[in-house]
């Protein structure tokens, strides 16, 4: 790519990050919607939201439950990861393909499966209640809401702190245990210590996602009126009877005030972690330490955490789909039907649905990982102001969450007079899916291009190749492998997204995400678990897909 | 002809001079090594002449065709400047085969196919490949694979071929052989080649021009023999061989001599520093010229003389092909090679043309 082309892919990115910021931070100054034609600037939308005991309610649930998940997800996760890479845990070959699986599978499925197992009239709550004749546990209160956000927040952490573990070198180990340290003392003293900055950076991203919370507290705080900034904003949609633009941009400016110093820090702490890391010793060969007796108390936790937020919530979802009636009494047996599956193929909009999250997941993946390369691509080899500034264009959507950022995509093409007649389509979806993944893609791809050396793109210059050229026959063939990868992770990312087409959500645009949420707001409750057993069979494929390719591509 | 010519040649990185002025013109046909130290800025010459460092000022020519001129603004992209380039990592693409990868060049330059199948073949059977072609790079042995490189750089005729330490990546017993095959490669084809190394050994085999840089300047440059003869400076003496350091303080000069002092034995030696009597001064000797003529017990063989020094044998290093001994006098040690010596005081003789004073 020449001088010219890179600085044009920059300037276009910069435009699709900034116009949809920019609006609504417009918006958040004006006393109607943008698009009236009377409108005046005016700070009566952040007076109206700072007066509100509602806003002032959601920000404080928002911290609670954030600090609260960190809290139980950290040490769980860090612990997890020590378990699962350095020690002799015994059945860590059925652990470790499932422990991943909480990320995968959206949010939002996973609170209806809590509420069909666990809630009021739960599976689980009913088997429960037929044997000590009380019911245990209140599903809809915000200590359990917390709970379930850190236990399903595990996964992250573990992402983190094992891939660190993995990297240190038993060699660091080896050396506290010949000075005489125990095991004990070494894991607390020199590997810990060591992955701290990884830790502290998984801690910050939880902390982060928290804020974000969308999907658990809509369909688990709903019930008794919690409230979080999301689904605050969400609910004030509807609050004043007509769309109250400015105070929705009003809340989406304070989402992003505080999101973005948390990415900010984020970004310093991964920098930080990465440069521990490389201080590390030989990764060559690993031994495991043996934790004698303990290992088995230490895997039973782990089963039990699975247990709780992976095989409960989904095993009750999916038998709910398949069954006509349950309650106390019933014999789960006699009623199974496929009633709920045909029901649902009478929705031309749900079949649209499912049609369109295929596309989106697949087409669409693809064309965002093709984007996500030109980007990488524009600032690959290149060091100058224009790749920093792009560096921090990066993470403006990252402080967007996906009902915020659909939400100002959704605006963009009402507001541009060449985009509204997209507005309807697939396009908008794909832009504000695209836009939302932004740094996670280009992290994916970069990735792949930091594999791959200087000298192999220079000796296609030397060789006569010009820098167009270099990129087509050398640079992309040679991360091909990486991109295949990216694309399936994209795919699965693509598959359980549910926030971002919330407000995006029309007819022709219905993906399967945001059908589940308006389902569950009108109460079909068949037809939101027959739709999210057909989502999470998608994101099995996916995964599978994911595991075969990983294996041959290492074969 | 000169083929390729470089003028006060300069380069930085920020506040950091790599290059500091670098003159050097190399003719067609000749064979020249850029020599130096890690951070002397010989593989930042040569990645300035292939177009993949932008000098900050100077002037490239090749052939008769500037292909950078820092005062006019001109810096010619890597690929329009046609040259050949063999990386020290080989840089060979592992998606494509051994034959693809030499075509690439070709396919670029639009050869038609009958052509390209014949020139990637010739050059192939050149390197001794021919029946390679259809490999991928990774079932190749390192020495294969350098030889792969060089066909790729070599295949459309470059007017100059640069070599970035070349021998680096094989082991010593294909190192020497390597170093007989692409010199003779290159001559029989006649081709102008410049290649960096930091092994003088290497340099002297395969040059027939030497240019020693340090600093990001050149110290020396001239045939083999020059450098290792006539170095112009204790860092181009030092760098070239193996030697006995005399710290000394000058005495006498006389006629192109100077004499300088080893724990109490006057020595005469050539002067190459200019320095005036009572200055500070290193002698130097190469191992191979310090001379055993005698036992120094009392009655011994041999004996005291012009330029000859009594030392004691401190220990004897068996070689192989010969031995190693290394001698002390005084504070001084020396070592020498030679045949085996029994334990006990030595006189060593130090020719005066052969001990250099700077």
């Amino acid at each position: 790519m020449n001088r010219a082309t890179r600085i044009a892919v920059i300037v276009a990115m910069a435009i699709a990050v900034l116009a949809p910021i920019g609006l609504v931070v417009y918006q958040s100054f004006l006393d109607g919607p943008f698009f009236q034609p009377k409108t005046a600037f005016t700070l009566s939308a952040y007076e109206f939201v700072l007066d509100d005991e509602d806003f002032y309610d959601a920000l404080w649930n928002s911290a609670i439950i954030a600090f609260g998940m960190t809290a139980i997800a950290v040490p769980v996760g860090a612990m997890l990861a020590f378990l699962m890479t350095r020690t002799d845990l015994p059945g860590q070959r059925w652990i470790e393909p499932v422990v991943l699986v909480p990320m995968f599978v959206s949010s939002v499925v996973l609170a209806f499966g809590f509420v069909v197992s666990l809630g009021p009239a739960g599976f689980v709550t009913l088997w429960v209640k037929g044997w000590l004749g009380f019911e245990p546990w209140n599903l809809y209160s915000k200590a359990m809401l917390i709970v379930i956000a850190g236990l399903t927040h595990v996964p992250h952490v573990f992402l983190y702190t094992s891939s660190a573990l993995r990297s240190l070198g038993s060699d660091v180990e080896e050396a506290a245990r010949m000075t005489g340290a125990g095991p004990l003392r070494v894991a607390l003293t020199v590997s810990l210590p060591m992955v701290m900055p990884n830790i502290l950076y998984a801690a910050v991203l939880v902390f982060f996602l928290g804020f974000e919370l969308f999907g658990l507290p809509l369909v688990l705080g709903d019930p008794e009126g919690i409230l979080v900034l999301a689904t605050y904003l969400y609910k004030l949609t509807n609050k004043l009877g007509t769309p109250s633009y400015q105070l929705m941009a009003v809340v989406v400016v304070a989402i992003i005030c505080i999101a973005l110093p948390l990415v900010a820090l984020q970004r310093y702490l991964l920098r930080a972690a990465n440069r521990y890391v490389s201080v590390k010793g030989k990764a060559a060969a690993q031994k495991r330490v043996g934790i004698g007796f303990w290992r088995w108390p230490a895997a039973l936790v782990i089963v039990g955490w699975l247990l709780f937020t992976v095989v409960v919530p989904i095993s009750g979802l999916v038998l709910r789909a398949f069954v006509s009636s349950w309650g106390e009494g019933v014999n789960l047996m006699d009623s199974l039907t496929l009633a709920h599956f045909h029901e649902l193929m009478q929705f031309p909009n749900l079949v649209r649905g499912i049609v369109n999250t295929l596309l989106i997941a697949s087409v669409g993946g693809a064309l965002s990982v093709g984007v996500y390369t030109l980007l990488n691509l524009a600032a690959h080899r290149w060091n100058s102001g224009w790749t920093r500034l792009m560096d921090y264009l990066v993470l403006l959507p990252r402080a967007m969450p996906g009902l915020v950022a659909g939400l100002a995509i959704f605006w963009v093409f009402l507001f541009t007079p060449f985009l509204s007649p997209m507005r309807q389509t697939m396009i908008a979806i794909w832009v504000a899916y695209t836009l939302v993944w932004l740094a996670y893609g280009m992290r994916l791809v970069s990735g792949a291009l930091l594999q791959i050396g200087p000298e192999l793109e220079e000796a296609g210059r030397i060789v006569g190749a010009s820098p167009a050229r270099v990129s087509r026959d050398l640079t992309v063939p040679l991360i091909k492998v990486g991109l295949i990868s990216s694309w399936l992770l994209i795919f699965v990312t693509f598959m359980r997204e549910y926030s971002t087409g919330v407000y995006l959500l029309s007819p022709g645009t219905e993906v399967i995400g945001s059908l589940l949420v308006s389902l569950w707001g009108s109460g079909a409750v068949d037809l939101v678990t027959a739709l999210s057993t057909v989502n999470i069979a998608m994101i099995g494929c996916g995964l599978l897909l994911m595991s075969l390719f990983g294996k041959r591509s290492h074969g | 002809m000169a083929k390729l010519t470089i003028d006060d040649l300069h380069l930085s990185y920020g506040s950091n001079h790599i290059l500091k002025g670098i003159t050097a013109t190399f003719a067609q046909g000749e064979i020249v090594a850029l020599l130096g130290r890690s951070g002397s800025g010989k593989t930042t010459l040569l990645r300035s002449i292939a177009g993949l460092e932008e000098p900050s000022k100077g002037v490239i020519t090749i052939g008769n065709a500037p292909v950078f001129d820092g005062a006019a603004g001109l810096n010619v992209p890597s690929e329009k400047r046609g040259l050949g380039l063999v990386f020290q990592s080989y840089a060979l693409w592992p998606h494509k085969t051994v034959f693809e990868n030499v075509a690439y060049g070709l396919r670029l330059r639009n050869a038609p196919k009958a052509e390209i199948q014949q020139r990637v073949g010739a050059v192939l059977d050149g390197v001794g490949l021919g029946h390679l072609g259809d490999r991928y790079p990774h079932q190749m042995s390192g020495g294969q694979q350098q030889r792969v490189a060089l066909a790729r750089a070599l295949v459309y005729n470059p007017p100059v071929i640069l070599l970035d330490e070349p021998l680096s990546n094989l082991d010593a017993k294909l190192r020497e052989e390597a170093r007989i095959w692409i010199r003779d490669l290159i001559k029989r084809m006649n081709l102008t080649a410049v290649f960096v190394t930091h092994d003088q050994i290497e340099a002297m085999a395969i040059a027939d021009r030497v240019v020693l840089l340090d600093g990001g300047r050149i110290v020396q440059a001239g045939t083999p023999e020059q450098l290792y003869t006539e170095p112009v400076s204790l860092f181009a003496s030092e760098f070239m061989g193996t030697n006995n350091l005399v710290k000394s303080r000058v005495q006498d000069k006389r006629g192109g001599y100077v004499q300088i002092e080893l724990s109490g034995f006057p020595l005469w030696g050539k002067d190459r520093g200019g320095k005036a009597v009572s200055e500070d001064a290193t002698g130097v000797i190469r191992l191979e010229q310090v001379e055993v003529v005698g036992n120094g017990t009392e009655g011994g063989s041999g004996g005291e003389g012009e330029n000859r020094i009594r030392a004691e044998l401190e220990t004897s290093l068996y070689l192989g092909s010969h031995w190693e001994h290394v001698f002390r006098c005084g504070a001084q040690t020396l070592r020498a090679f030679g045949r085996p010596l029994a334990p006990g005081p030595h006189w060593l003789h130090l020719p005066p043309e052969q001990l250099w004073v700077f």
